[in-house]
């Protein structure tokens, strides 16, 4: 914990946030506020947590404000004007946030201090966690290991969540030619796709490595910072790349609609499916150490990081197509021809 | 040598505090993705200097080669968006759907 | 070594510095982007080669993928960053940013 560093990134991040709310524009507090996240970022490296951070720059600083510029696409970056008068609602407003706050602090001074290694979490979890982890599962990342391992149940139905965002946006934003009901006002013609050369190469040289270092992520979440959930919104983010400086008809020709629902459901249920195989073998549901019967030459213990590395290939499948559905819909406004 | 990277991060986020008043009181919103761009590299390179600092700079080069592109793909997805909406500010108050001009 | 290191941050942050003042205080946006698009790379390049040098205390391989490593960034920021700028650019001239123009003095 670097104090000097930590004071100068938490101003810049209070004044990143204090301008996304006053700027008159809403194209303008999108950028704001992924110059927020990028930030922010700084600030979960600087703790020393890494994992979080690359979660927070792939989805948050990356995908988040693309999906923001999108939505201001279709849309309109103009803000409503803020209504002078009604004094008596602003201060019955402040109020009950300020009555909020006092109770939630007044239940705070019933938790453990902040870092105390007399706390339960401190004394039962951690070292237990700590000292165990590589002994159990061969896997020196704890992070990855608690999340895959240690509580898989929370990661397979963050997955399912994540399914279920997409289907989501789905179901709110798809609209067919042949529908007549809900005909919101049309854009005058958009224009072909934007064809500028320079861009177009350099996305071509860089998607594929921009691939491969998705899967380097995915594989690598064993060791270094990673895992599934960031190999996945990198792979998507590159299909964003090619929509973005091509047509979203090049993306459309590869990953269709269809197959993107279809990943996305192959990766829950490859997740799921490791599970009942493990369910079938005779343990219990996500218990890895009887997979090594039917995987050849491994121990137990090998067996978790291989069952491990399983679910993490099922994650990034659906985190990939469930980012790329989500951006084709909100780009498109649901006809999925041209868009952003 | 710790000390002096860490004077050197330090130093570093003042600058970018400087650019991001580019990127909130530039008169449009094209000045505010170029401050956002800037912001976006800088932090790349603070996120290699932090590694220094802890002595494990392995760790902290995934993220840095994640950040250089995400970076990047905001602000090609950011100047995207103008070549449809040729209009740098918005115009008017009130909440409405797409005028002809907007 | 240790020189080298600091001499080259240093030159980097200065040059960062001068690409803050040239973003701050010139007069039209085309202008601003020279400054911002051609500083941000070089400095970017400028502090990330002494990171390099910083971890040839020892030499054996893991050091050696390390720097390769960093050295991967420095030449995709070498790639992205010039085409972010013209992408930028680009975007200004079609929304219909004007340039600057001097004007005319008066006469006495």
């Amino acid at each position: 914990m670097i104090w000097q560093l930590d004071i100068s990134v938490l101003s810049l991040i209070v004044l990143c946030a204090f301008a996304t709310i006053m700027v008159k524009d809403l194209l303008s507090a999108a950028i704001i506020f992924g110059a927020y996240s990028f930030l922010m970022c700084l600030l979960w490296t600087e703790m020393g947590a890494v994992d979080v951070a690359f979660t927070e720059a792939s989805v948050g600083a990356g995908v988040s404000t693309i999906l923001f510029i999108a939505a201001a696409y279709q849309t309109t970056r103009i803000v409503k004007p803020r209504k002078s008068g009604r004094i008596l609602a602003k201060i019955l407003g402040l109020a009950a946030a300020i009555v909020m706050g006092l109770v939630l602090l007044a239940a705070e001074t019933n938790f453990p201090g902040f870092a105390d290694p007399g706390s339960p979490a401190s004394r039962h979890l951690s070292p237990y966690y700590i000292t165990h982890t590589l002994s159990d599962t061969a896997v020196p990342n704890m992070v990855t290991s608690v999340l895959a391992d240690y509580r898989g149940f929370d990661t397979m139905f963050e997955t399912a969540v994540i399914f279920a965002a997409g289907l989501a946006v789905i179901a709110i934003l798809r609209r067919f030619k042949h529908t007549g009901r809900c005909e919101l006002p049309e854009t005058y013609s958009i224009s072909a796709g934007y064809q500028d050369t320079i861009i177009r190469f350099i996305s071509r040289q860089l998607v594929p490595f921009m691939q491969l270092f998705a899967l380097y992520v995915v594989a690598h979440g064993h060791h270094s910072p990673g895992g599934g959930f960031q190999g996945g919104v990198i792979l998507g983010a590159s299909f964003i790349l090619l929509a973005i400086s091509y047509d979203l008809k090049l993306v459309m020709n590869r990953l269709n609609e269809k197959w993107n629902i279809l990943l996305g459901n192959i990766g829950v249920l490859i997740y799921a499916s490791i599970g009942f195989i493990c369910l079938l073998m005779g343990a219990n549901f996500l218990d890895y150490s009887v997979l090594s019967k039917i995987l050849p030459a491994t121990d137990p213990v090998m067996a978790r990081s291989h069952g491990m590395l399983g679910i993490e290939i099922g994650v990034a499948i659906a985190v990939m197509a469930i980012v790329v559905t989500i951006y084709l819909n909100l780009a498109s406004h649901g006809k999925l021809d041209k868009g952003l | 040598m710790d000390s002096f990277f860490i004077g050197i991060g330090v130093a570093l986020c003042f600058l970018m505090l400087l650019t991001l008043h580019r990127a909130i009181h530039g008169p449009t919103a094209i000045d505010r993705i170029m401050g956002v761009n800037v912001v976006g590299t800088k932090t790349t390179i603070l996120l290699v200097i932090i590694g220094t600092i802890y002595h494990r700079v392995d760790m902290f080069v995934d993220i840095a080669l994640a950040y250089a592109l995400l970076n990047f793909i905001v602000t090609i997805a950011a100047s995207r968006y103008f070549q449809h909406h040729k209009n740098l500010s918005p115009r008017g108050y009130g909440y409405r759907f797409r005028r002809e001009d907007d | 070594m240790d020189i080298v290191v600091i001499m080259l941050t240093v030159a980097g942050v200065f040059l960062f510095f001068a690409t803050t003042v040239g973003i701050l205080r010139f007069p039209d946006f085309y202008s601003r982007m020279h400054a911002a698009g051609k500083g941000d790379t070089l400095s970017s390049l400028l502090m990330l080669l002494p990171l390099v040098l910083y971890n040839f205390h020892e030499l054996n391989l893991a050091n050696l993928l390390l720097a390769m490593k960093i050295l991967l960034i420095g030449v995709f920021i070498f790639m992205a960053s010039p085409t972010a700028t013209h992408a930028i650019v680009d975007a200004g001239f079609e929304a219909g940013a004007k340039p600057w123009v001097k004007k005319p003095e008066e006469e006495a």
